[in-house]
Order: C-alpha cells, then structure tokens, then sequence
C-alpha cells in the first residue's frame, strides 16, 4: 500500500499545480476553486465524521467563524500584496481549533448523540450571534472585506492555490492519522466506543484532537472564502446547507477512506455548480441534497470508494478459497465452522 | 493464597427488582473460580458491577486490597482487570493483529509513532503464535468466524498482562474443539500466574475447570465450594430445579 | 419584580407547549434510542398545515388539530418504515440521527417550494386579545395554548400508562430485550412511536402557528431549544422533557425581561451546556456505560 498511495498522491499534487497553466476560462478556474473549497471540508469533517464515528453538524459554523475572523481582521485595512490574509491563515485555523476544543471537551464525553446535538445547537447560535452582534459582524447587512488586489486576468489564481494548499495539507493529515495509532484509536471508537474505552484507549482526548484539527481547517477554509467573495452575509457564512453538503460528500465518497471525501466533492460539487443556471431556487438544493443523501444512505451506504473496495476483497477471497481447496484439510476461515449459538445464553 | 476479588453487599435494584441483593462473595488469587446460577439468579448484573459497566447501588468491590467500587473499565483494565464479552465484542473493522495492538495498550506519545510498528509486532507476536493466529493475522477481525472471534477476544485481553480476567460464557455458541482450546488456554494461564471468574451455562466444563464455585440465586450466592459438592448441595439443587 | 413575574407567568404558559413539542421527542428517543432532529420541522410542518386550512376553509386552528394529528401520525410512521427501519444494524446509531437530520431538510425545502419563505402566522380573531390578572397581562391564545397542551399531554400520559400500546412503549424503553421476549413486536412500537412523536407535533403545531410567525427555516431555532429541554430532562424521558420545558422555557423569559430579549435566545444553549458539565444524563436520564 506505500508505494501506491504516495504515488497517486504525488500525481494529484502535480495535477493539481499544472492545471490551471493550461489556460483556462474563470468560470472553470472558480468551479476547481469551489471543488477544491468542498473537497478541503469535507475531507476535515471525515476526520471527525468518518473516522470517529462522530457526525457533527455544526461544522458550517465553523466556517463562519472564519469568514467572519478575517473580516474583523482586515476591517478598513488597505492591502498591499494582497496575500496578507493568506498568510494569517494559520492564525485563524488557530481560532477554529481554540473554540473547538472546549465544544469537543464538553460535547463529546457521552456520546455521538448528544455530540450532535452540542454541534447542531452551537451551528444555530452562531448564526444568531452573527445576526445580532451587529457591532462585530455588521448584523444582516453582512460584512465587507478589502478586494484582493489580484489582476483580473488571473485573479482566481491565488484563491485555487491557497485552497490546493490546503486540501494537500488537509490529505496529508488525513493520511498521517490514518497511520498512526491516532488513526487507531479513532477507528476502534467507531467500530466499539465503549469496548475501546474498556481497554483503556484515551477516547476524550483522541476525539477532542480530531475535532480540534478537523474545525480549525474548515475555519481556514471558510476565511479564504470569505477573501474570495469580498462581501459575506450572515445566512450565506453559516448554512446548514454547507454541512449537509460536506456530509453527503463524504457520505457518497466513503467515510474513512483518504479519496473518498475528494471524490465525492468533486462529483457533486462540480454537478451543483454546473446546475446552477437550471436550478437557480436555493430551496431546490435543500430538496435535492436531502433527497440524494437519504438515496445513498438507503442504497450505498458505505460509499463508493469503501464498496468498490469490499468487492476487490469478496474476489480475493474466493480467489484464496479455490485455491486452498484443491489441498483438503488446510484450515482457512471458511473452512472452519462452528454450531450455531445455544440459546444464545440467555438472560442472567 | 489471598483475595484477589472481594465484594461486600453488592446490590442493584432495576425498577423494583432486586438483581443483585446484598451479594458477598471472594476470588482467591490463582484459582479458576466459576460463577453459576439459574437464570435471572444476577450473574451478568455482578459481573457488569464487577468490571464498571454499571453502577451498584450499594455495597463495595475491592480488587488487590484496594476499593475500586464504580471505577471506569477503562481503569480498571489498566490495573489488571479485564473482562469478555458474551458476544464476543472485537473491532471489526480492525485487523487480528491491530485488535491486538489497541488492546495492549500505548501512551500518549505513542499515538503519533507508527499504527503498528514493529514493537507492537513483537508484543503481539508470542500471543498471535500461542493461539494459532499468526496465520490470519492481517484478515480483518469481521472476517472471522464466531469461534477465531471469541479466540481472538480472549487473546487481546492477555496482552494487557492481566492479574485477573473475568470470562463472560466463553463456551456459549462454540463447538466442542474449540471449548477443548479454551480449556487448554485458561488452564495454561492460570498456571502462569493469571486468576480467572468464570461465568458459565455449561455444566460440565465448569466442573472439569473450575475450583472452587459460586452458586447464585436470587441476587446472592447461597453456595461456595468444590463443584463435586455444590452438585449434591441441596440448596443449590433446589435454586435449579424449584423454582 | 413585575416584569420578572410577568416573565415567569410567560415562562409557564410556553413550557407547556414546548413541553408537549418534547415529549414526542423524548418518547421517540426512549423507544428507538434516535434523536429525531426532525421534530421541530414536523411541527412547522403541521403549522404549514393549519394555515392552510385556516386560510383556506376558515378552520380554527385548535379544531384543525384532530385532523391534523392524524395526518402526522401517519407521516411519522411513513417517515419510520421507509426511511429508519431498512438502516443496517451497525451504522444504526449515527446513521439515524442523520436520516432524521436529512428529513427535516427535505421537510424544510419542500415546505419553502410550496409556500415561500415569507413568515407566516395564523391570525385568529382573538390573537390579540388579552387578560389582565392581579397587573399581570396574559395573552388568550396562551392561555388556551397552554390548555391544550396540558390537555394533549394528559392524553399522551392516558395511552402511555392505560392502553396496551402505552405499556408495550414502556417495556420497550426499559429494556428493549425483555420487552420482545414477552411477545412485543418492537417493529411496531418503533413505527408507532414515531408517529406518536409526531402527533405531538401537529398538536403543537397549531399552537405554534397560533403563537408566533414562522417561516420554512424555523424548524432550526424550534429543535435547538427542543434538544436542551430534551437533554435536560434526560433523553427517553417525558416527565423530565415536561419539567425541564418548563424551567427552559421559564429560564428563558426571565431573561428576556430582566436582561435583554437578544440575550434569552441564548440561554437554552447556556442550560444545554451546564447540564453537559454537571450532570449530563439530565434530571431523570439514565447513565450509560455500554454493557451490552
């Protein structure tokens, strides 16, 4: 598995980089960015997600925290460069993970239930506190950034790279925790929280990191949207319609998987952004989004990428069976067979 | 030989019904003691106190001399009490040899170093080879049969080097071969230092194994001794057959 | 001092409507161990419904709720069979929760389609009628809101404590294992339940529509406050959903007349947030520590 993925990985990094030298059209340039923005959140919520086990549906809020930080940030500032707010990024995903970290502390001590239920809650007020605290956030009437200062033939250009970047950086945490015993220990909380608690694995603190890490890039991701669009309201930077988007992404892609969230930002994000002319109405992407993630959840609900893969493995395994079958009496795990349960046990 | 489990009035009331009623009973250290009784008699609600599962409402439990009453399982199994599951609880999603290694155990620093290093190989390795694992030990644990599962459980309990695991039916749903294995292992255990409770339905393991056994009946134990005589004591005769 | 009885006075008589909105949901957690995030969607859902037929056929929103309640129960067991029920057993949990999560979106959109996202409210002719006791003024519509919800709940306490549904619901949420083995079809009472809960909706629902102006999107503030009276009182609940609704509730209108209005729209995130530090199972919830 080494090779492969550092491989594949260093191709998408190389796609990624040269693609926009092959001249291409702004309306192309801002769907990859929107792409790379959807791909970017929805591989930070897998982390939390999909690999943990715990869905949080607050995650929009977070973002809003990061459009809204860079805004007061930069509030009647004049540019220079124009790459100033790219460069306090890491400042700002820092206060993503900062307000994360005590949501994670008191939300996720039960369980993933009432961790919904915190993130869900939190999702809401946020919005409120943006709507009503009119003196930071400017209220309803939204809140202006300075125009980035980027020459309008290739102004979208720094915005993809900056969002590449962080997708890269996002995989490549991804990646690391999946290698490590962080990526252990998330996965035997999803597969059996209270066994993995039972064998003494610090379930709190590993939940709280992943929560920390996963809010702090989508407040990141969230600032550099905000950049972008100059101009953002209050409905637009924390809507429940981006969680639902980055979870049905993930959903579709395959949850614990390192492609699966990209994949599945790129199907549907590009398809929604290539719609949008027909559809038009934001009520029709409610419908759709909800209508689509109950389809999958009904019919795929692995993903594609985790499906794929069982299918592989169901083949390998017959491949395995034939092959020891033509030696008799070598155990392999079809071979061995056990009596059903007796009564199960009963109540004791 | 001491304690190594005492409990003194242990009570739990669900709703009116007493499961467990001013329960008090004592595993020596070293032995393989068993933990019988009809059903509906407390066993898995004892069993579940013992082990932080749940909360008693009254009455203390003392593991090595120290009182560790409503303490997390977690905690506990860092202290050297583990337990089973009936269901045979493993991490499907996990490899043999991963569900090995997150039941061994790491530190902090640890979770940043490699998912299994070779460390972990090697800690697991004499486990993996003593319970004819080695073979299968990257299949993932879902792909197991019932019986490697329960196999499996057993030896991911051992690799925390416990002082005392508590079995929870290790012989419901398996066939005779492998209840022969598990005999073999816990009696091998045993004699490397490891005390056992066992919990069990089957009669006649219970009484090739264990030494000495505990009836219980109604929420409290009402015998405790050799299982050549708890099968003519009259009391639990009638805990069986009475009611 | 007056306007805090006053705000306790307004306290009291809302925490009975929430109290009822809870219940349902409680109840369904308690039966089906989900919370069902589409609970507050399906009480807009049901004040879309008594609009209409206010509007429409000039039916009083309070008699609308007969009709009403049973067109809920039907959605709600709907919403069971065909989405809850095929879920695979592992994921069930946390996929549930999402499902719920995704039906209230569709409820919210399709509501948006159907009726556009101006607020709405039924005005009744005695909408803005009010009392005056002892200095204290209090509204008609609460008054009579609070009535029925008393009334609702009262029934709901009737099918939970004397039928033979209501006792099957209660072995059910005790211990789900003995339950069926006493010969009670869980699948039914899931299905039941559910629709259970959401009558309770569409009884609060005309209430809702009676009380406040609402519009597609307001199913989130709804289930915000929903969750914390429910985590309050403990999930599974409904004495405690009723006790914490009203000391929310109450919680609420203090602060919004001795602090600020701003202010009150905060506080069940505050009570959500303490009851996670202090005591997280809530009044009367159960600690879990995942024996089974």
């Amino acid at each position: 598995m080494r090779l492969p993925t550092a491989l594949r990985g260093g191709v998408f990094v190389v796609l990624l980089v040269t693609l926009p030298m092959v001249g291409l059209q702004h309306w192309f340039l801002n769907l990859l960015v929107f792409v790379l923005m959807y791909a970017t959140m929805s591989s930070a919520w897998n982390l939390v997600g999909g690999f943990a086990g715990y869905p949080s549906l607050g995650h929009a809020g977070f973002f809003g925290i990061g459009a809204y930080t860079i805004a007061l940030i930069f509030k009647g500032h004049v540019l220079t460069s124009g790459y100033e707010p790219f460069l306090l990024l890491p400042l700002v995903g820092l206060v993503g993970a900062l307000i994360g970290w005590p949501i994670a502390l008191v939300s996720m001590r039960t369980r993933a239930d009432v961790f919904a239920i915190v993130t869900i809650t939190f999702l809401f007020v946020v919005q409120t506190l943006a709507f009503n605290l009119h003196g930071l956030t400017g209220g309803s009437q939204g809140a202006s950034l300075p125009i980035a200062p980027f020459p309008a033939a290739t102004f979208e250009l720094p915005f993809y790279y900056v969002m590449a970047a962080l997708l890269v950086l996002t995989m490549g945490l991804t990646f690391a925790t999946m290698r490590s015993k962080v990526g252990l220990s998330l996965v035997s909380i999803r597969a059996d929280e209270d066994k993995a608690r039972g064998v003494g694995v610090r379930t709190t603190g590993v939940k709280v990191l992943a929560f920390s890490v996963s809010v702090g890039i989508t407040a990141m991701v969230g600032a550099v949207w905000a950049y972008y669009q100059s101009f953002i309201y209050p409905q637009f930077a924390i809507d429940p319609l981006v969680t639902i988007a980055i979870v049905l992404m993930t959903f579709l892609g395959g949850r614990g998987t390192l492609w699966g969230p990209v994949l599945g930002a790129v199907i549907l994000e590009s398809g929604q952004q290539l719609l949008t002319y027909q559809l038009g109405a934001v009520q029709l992407y409610l419908i759709v989004y909800a209508f689509l993630f109950l389809v999958i959840i009904l019919l795929l609900p692995r993903g594609i990428l985790p499906t794929i893969e069982d299918r592989l493995r169901m083949r390998r395994r017959r491949r395995r069976t034939d092959a020891s079958a033509a030696r008799p009496g070598d155990r392999t795990p079809q071979n061995q067979s056990d009596s059903a349960p007796l009564l199960g046990g009963g109540a004791s | 030989m001491s304690d190594l489990l005492c409990v003194h009035d242990l009570t739990k009331i669900f709703g009116g019904v007493r499961a467990v009623d001013g329960a008090s009973l004592s595993v020596k250290e070293g032995t393989i003691t068993a933990l019988i009784g009809p059903n509906g008699s407390g066993k898995t609600t004892l069993f579940n106190i013992v082990t932080g599962y749940l909360k008693a409402d009254g009455g203390v439990v003392e593991f090595d001399g120290r009182d560790v009453t409503g303490s997390h399982p977690g905690k506990l199994y860092r202290q050297g009490l583990s337990r089973t599951f009936q269901q045979a609880r493993i991490f499907p999603q996990l490899t043999v040899l991963e569900n090995l290694v997150v039941a061994g155990g790491y530190g902090w620093r640890q979770l940043f170093t490699s998912r299994v290093g070779r460390k972990d190989r090697e800690r697991a390795a004499a486990l993996l080879e003593e319970f004819r694992l080695t073979d299968i030990s990257d299949l993932l644990a879902s792909e197991l049969s019932y019986g490697q599962r329960k196999l499996l459980e057993f030896a991911a309990v051992l690799m925390s080097n416990p002082r005392l695991v508590l079995l929870d039916e290790p012989t419901a749903g398996v066939n005779p071969v492998l209840i022969e294995t598990m005999e073999r292992h816990i009696r091998e255990r045993n004699a490397s230092g490891i005390t056992f409770l066992i919990v069990e339905h089957d009669m006649t393991f219970v009484m090739r194994l264990c030494d000495p056994v505990i009836v219980l009946d109604a929420g409290k134990p009402i015998f405790a001794g050799e299982p050549a005589a708890a099968q003519n004591n009259p009391l639990v005769l009638d805990a069986y057959l009475g009611s | 001092m007056h306007a805090l009885i006053q705000g306790v006075i307004l306290g009291i008589l809302t925490g009975g409507v929430y109290a009822l909105m809870a219940s349902g949901q409680t109840l369904i957690f308690g039966i089906m161990k989900v919370v069902n995030l589409a609970q507050g969607a399906m009480v807009i859902m049901a004040a879309y419904l008594a609009y209409e037929l206010f509007t429409r056929f000039g039916v009083d929103p309070f008699l609308a709720i007969p009709l009403t309640t049973v067109l809920m129960f039907g959605f709600g067991v709907l919403v069971e069979l065909i989405f809850l029920r095929p879920l695979r057993r592992d994921d069930k949990s946390e996929l549930s929760l999402l499902v719920t999560f995704a039906v209230a979106l569709l409820i919210e959109g399709t509501l948006s389609v159907t009726w556009g996202t101006t607020y709405r409210s039924i005005n009744a002719t005695y909408a803005n009628s009010s009392w005056t006791l002892w200095g204290y003024q209090i509204t008609v519509v609460r008054i009579w809101a609070f009535v029925l919800s008393l009334g609702a709940l009262g029934i709901l306490f009737w099918i939970l404590n004397r039928t033979r549904f209501g006792r099957a619901v209660r072995a059910t949420v005790q211990n789900p294992e003995s339950a069926r083995l006493l010969g009670v079809e869980a699948q039914w009472v899931s299905a039941l339940g559910f629709g259970l809960g959401a009558a309770t909706a569409a009884a609060a629902g005309s209430v809702y529509g009676l009380l406040y102006p609402f519009y597609p999107g307001s199913h989130y503030d709804l289930i915000s406050r929903l969750l914390s009276i429910v985590v309050l009182g403990g999930l599974g609940s409904v004495g405690g959903a009723v006790i914490a609704a009203v000391i929310v509730s109450t919680s609420s209108a203090i602060v919004a007349a001795t602090i600020s209005p701003a202010w009150s729209e905060m506080t069940f995130f505050v009570i959500l947030i303490l009851v996670l530090l202090i005591r997280p199972q809530g009044l009367f919830g159960n600690v879990d520590r995942g024996a089974i």
